[in-house]
């Protein structure tokens, strides 16, 4: 638009300068003195140079700068299509940068900067529960205590929630659907409104109050074929009629109750949670509140200080020790995630610094080639501020391109990012490439742009007119200060690598020991699947044990399925259960001390089948039933803790599963310990009941089989369907996917670190090659003088090769004090190896020795090689 | 015969002085008004007439428009506005000042 005006402009100005030409060239003629086109080139001296007028025309109206940019910008494109190998390299090297970066913003933009996406976000906190004598730093609610805080007028609005599957039948195939149990609060709460019908009200949440349910947008479009009558039909959650009320919107989700979230239905019309309800010693509820208007983060912490204090009065027994506590709720919904983030976006930082000083490098050799281009422009009359501004231009160039393709890296990447999210996901919040995202893009272009072309174009134009017009440029002093930069920068791209090998290394040994935790249970071989009982339909306990037994003895009637069992819940699958207990005959425990174990129900193959010794005692046999005294079996860190100088076998433990939490069972074995909560997690103690006296509407049933996965699979459908064809089989996994998926999120971390860092050690190996080989090549009289004087291949090899690890000595000095000073930010990504392992830093020392040396390689060769008589004559 | 270019710095007043006398002209017949005011005497040297009238219209002395000559040549006229006007008054008081002084330099030579 600017130029197009401009261009008009000019040709009007040209029209102008015509007519005066013409008329003045008539003139001539008419005066008789010369022929016509004499007069015409008369006319055209006296007017003067147009193009010199223009220009002058030009400054007048300011437009300069445009003209130079135009000019410096056509220049710039011309002199890259001259070279496209190295114009190839520096955008392939900026892109990666920009990229990088940029898909790491749209990272922690999504998870860490924008806000949550409810109204007033500011004013969401999480409240929770800690218990500082029992080293809980974080627990939920319980019903009571959320009724308390709602009745205190503490919070405009407080809600609680929890996940508890149901399954979804007469409606297409049964399938387990997200449940989300929750209190009526948290729609208001929210302040998000429902698509059609009504949300939750406290009236749902009244005793006897008719059973109904919230749909989700796409569970109302993909099982109800988005039927506009649904509002008000009944449905089928775990065989019981709930009554549609309402449906939520596609992006409505109960925060940190994860991205699947299908159904909501009131916490009393819940099989399982409704129990809770009066329940004190219950924390089965996350719960969050929305601040007053204006309520500052502080004094609300206050006042739940005092309303934590007073429950603990009223309630010692249940409420002893727990302190309530608010946090902001986004941070609690980041959570651990955010250290890796930032230490990823560092890393990736650091990736784009060396990117720039690769280019810097790359630009500045070539600056060498272009100093009698510079020396004749100079001569010319162009000004040095012309030639930094001409230089920054190409530049510019470049990162543009860079940019471009850059950002359309990280648009392509965000999709395999969204595996760094936490886990209690923000599915409404994806990673995308939105306006901040592409400004940041822009933005570091722009910096790095003057990062790698600044230093090239103030160098390149220093130098003087003489110096660089002079034949053989290598030896003019301009070009040892290019070569002396070269080499701090080269310096400077081995401390930065160092810094990301050294980071790279720390989480892969991490890895390594994780990968090599033993969990205490066997998973080779081992398959799993989720069978879920309706509870509407299987009422009774009687009738999930008998389901089970039926189940096991046709699964194990098939061939090689011998050994399977039932465990609720299976280690690092499912979450675990933590219970409290007693030990009878000890004295009663003070108020607010409480013994808590992890509680397990399982089959009596269960401890055989996944490899879990026995240390004492017996294990559980098909004798252990209902109609035989209850027994349990504890774990050795049970044993160890709570049993120091005793035999626990013949002892009992009182605890169970509600609400038989008052059992008394007899302990008969001692099993070896296994990691249940998380692979990282140092074995706690725990407690094992026998399915057959402890059973559960359903439950995950294990198989060890030499057959494939697929095959067991279908083997325990077949006998699921056999029993009760409305049952669905879900959760199939195998025992060693489980132990891998457990370390997921660490295992991409690290292999995205250990990616950047080997970029870091390529564009630092182009460094030193570049150096290196330059150096070599503005030596070879030098070479060749020594050659003749006697020295051999060896020595000169040698000499080289010197060079470069002196480069690298440097390089790694200035890189292992910033390792030093950055790997405590990574101290919590550590598992098993301190931040400062003398193994990885040494190693890491060595990798890039070694590639220093490898990197020479070329360069010595070429020296090694020169002819004495050549390089002389070449002289 | 030769012709004296003129002193730098007149050529605004010259233009400003032309255009206020006959109204509107184009380029070619400032040039030339100049040169026939000064019985030929001085000599606009004639490209830089261009990039002294963007100048002046820049500045808002001049207002420009396109017309045609009488040949049915497209060309831009020249008029002078209000402040030009009074930018004149300011140059020729200004050259009387210079060529005063510099009169009684030479007179006390």
């Amino acid at each position: 638009m600017m130029f197009a005006r401009r261009d008009q402009f000019d040709a009007e100005m040209e029209e102008e300068m015509r007519l005066h030409r013409d008329l003045r060239a008539r003139q001539i003629h008419d005066d008789g003195r010369v022929k016509a086109d004499q007069a015409r080139n008369a006319a055209q001296r006296q007017f003067g140079n147009t193009l010199q007028l223009r220009e002058e025309i030009h400054k007048a109206w300011g437009w300069t700068w445009i003209d130079n940019l135009r000019q410096d910008v056509r220049y710039g494109f011309r002199l890259l299509r001259k070279s496209p190998g190295f114009t190839l390299v520096v955008i392939i090297t900026l892109a990666l940068g920009i990229g990088a970066n940029t898909a790491m913003f749209s990272v922690v933009n999504s998870v860490l900067l924008r806000p949550l996406p409810y109204p007033n976000p500011g004013q969401l906190v999480s409240v929770f529960e800690a218990n500082a004598r029992q080293g809980v730093k974080f627990n939920g609610c319980s019903y009571q205590d959320v009724k308390a805080f709602r009745e205190s007028g503490v919070f405009d609005a407080v809600a609680g929630a929890n996940r508890h599957d149901l399954t979804l039948t007469g409606a297409g195939d049964p399938t387990i659907v997200a449940t989300v149990v929750v209190t009526p609060e948290a729609f208001p709460l929210l302040n998000v409104n429902p698509i059609a019908g009504r949300y939750l009200l406290p009236g749902d949440e009244i005793k006897g109050a008719a059973p109904v349910v919230v749909v989700s947008e796409g569970l109302w479009r993909t099982r109800f074929g988005a039927d506009p009558r649904l509002v008000g039909q009944p449905i089928h959650l775990d065989q019981q009629s709930y009554t549609v009320v309402g449906i939520m919107p596609a992006g409505f989700r109960v925060p940190i109750l994860g991205p699947q979230q299908e159904i909501w239905i009131p916490v009393a019309q819940d099989p399982l949670f409704s129990t809770f309800i009066p329940r004190r010693g219950g924390h089965f509820l996350g719960v969050m509140g929305r601040l007053k208007p204006g309520a500052s983060l502080a004094s609300v912490q206050s006042q739940v200080d005092a309303m934590g204090k007073r429950l603990q009065a009223e309630f010692p027994d249940q409420n002893g020790g727990w302190d309530v506590q608010i946090a902001p709720l986004q941070d609690v919904i980041v959570g651990n995630i955010r250290t890796p983030l930032l230490v990823l976006l560092g890393a990736v930082g650091l990736v784009l610094l060396l990117a720039c000083v690769n280019v810097a490098n790359l630009l500045l050799a070539r600056a060498t080639f272009r100093a009698r281009e510079v020396a004749l422009r100079q001569a010319f009359g162009a000004a040095r501020g012309r030639i930094i501004r001409q230089f920054l231009t190409e530049s510019a160039v470049l990162a543009l391109f860079g940019a471009i393709l850059g950002i359309a890296l990280a648009w392509l990447s965000t999709h395999a990012l969204a595996s760094l999210l936490p886990a209690d996901g923000m599915a409404n919040r994806p990673i995308a490439v939105d306006g901040w995202v592409l400004a940041f893009g822009l933005l570091i272009s722009a910096v790095a742009m003057i990062g790698f072309g600044l230093a090239p174009a103030i160098l390149t134009s220093k130098s003087g007119v003489q110096s660089n017009l002079r034949e053989g440029s290598a030896q003019s002093g301009s070009d040892r200060g290019r070569l002396r930069l070269r080499s701090f920068l080269t310096g400077a791209e081995i401390a930065l690598a160092m810094v990301l090998v050294i980071g790279a290394g720390l989480l892969l040994q991490s890895l390594r020991r994780m990968t090599a935790i033993d969990p205490g249970f066997t998973a080779a071989n081992v398959t799993k699947a989720m069978v879920s009982l309706p509870r509407y339909e299987y009422k009774t306990p009687q009738q999930w044990a008998t389901f089970s037994d039926s189940l096991l003895e046709r699964l194990q009637a098939q061939p090689g399925m011998k050994d399977s069992a039932l465990a609720v819940p299976l280690p690092l699958a499912d979450g675990f259960v933590n219970l409290g207990f007693t030990i009878a005959g000890n004295a009663p425990l003070p108020p607010g001390v409480q013994q808590n174990a992890d509680y397990v129900s399982v089959s009596p193959g269960y401890f055989g089948l996944m490899g879990i010794p026995v240390l004492r005692g017996r294990l559980f046999t098909a004798d252990d039933s209902t109609s035989s005294p209850r027994v349990a079996i504890i774990s050795e860190a049970l044993a160890r803790r709570y049993f120091k100088n005793e035999n626990p076998i013949g002892r009992k433990l009182i605890f169970g599963f509600p609400p038989e939490s008052d059992q008394a069972r007899e302990i008969v074995g001692v099993v070896a310990n296994i990691r249940d909560a998380e692979l990282t997690k140092e074995p706690g103690p725990m407690m094992y009941v026998p399915f057959a006296q402890a059973p559960f509407w359903g439950g995950e049933v294990v198989v060890k089989s030499t057959l494939p996965p697929a095959s067991v699979v279908s083997a325990i459908r077949q006998s699921v369907a056999s029993i009760d064809k409305n049952l669905p089989v879900t959760d199939v996994e195998t025992m060693p996917g489980v132990l891998e998926a457990s370390t997921a999120q660490p295992r991409f971390r690290t292999w995205l670190l250990s990616a950047f860092g080997l970029v870091a050690l390529l564009l630092a190996m182009a460094g030193v090659y570049g150096v290196v080989s330059y150096s070599v090549a503005s030596r070879t009289k030098e070479f060749g003088v020594r050659a003749s004087l006697g020295a051999t291949p060896g020595v000169i090899g040698k000499m080289v090769l010197m060079e470069g690890l002196w480069l690298a000595a440097a390089g790694l000095g200035a890189g292992l004090a910033a390792a030093l000073w950055l790997a405590r930010f990574l101290k919590s990504e550590l598992y098993g190896v301190a931040a400062y392992d003398p193994i990885t830093f040494l190693i890491s020392v060595a990798v890039l020795l070694a590639v220093a040396i490898l990197a020479c390689y070329l360069p010595a060769r070429r020296a090694m090689k020169v002819d004495p008589m050549v390089a002389l004559r070449y002289e | 015969m030769t012709r004296d270019e003129i002193p730098p710095g007149t050529l605004y007043m010259l233009i400003l002085r032309v255009l206020a006398r006959q109204g509107e002209l184009h380029g070619f017949e400032i040039a030339k008004a100049i040169e026939t005011l000064s019985q030929d005497i001085l000599q606009v040297e004639e490209g830089s007439l261009y990039p002294a009238l963007q100048r002046m219209l820049i500045k808002g002395w001049v207002r420009a428009e396109w017309g045609a000559t009488e040949e049915n040549r497209r060309a831009r006229y020249y008029r002078l506005t209000a402040a030009g006007r009074k930018q004149l008054e300011q140059e020729i008081a200004r050259f009387d000042r210079v060529i005063g002084a510099v009169a009684r330099v030479i007179e006390m030579a």
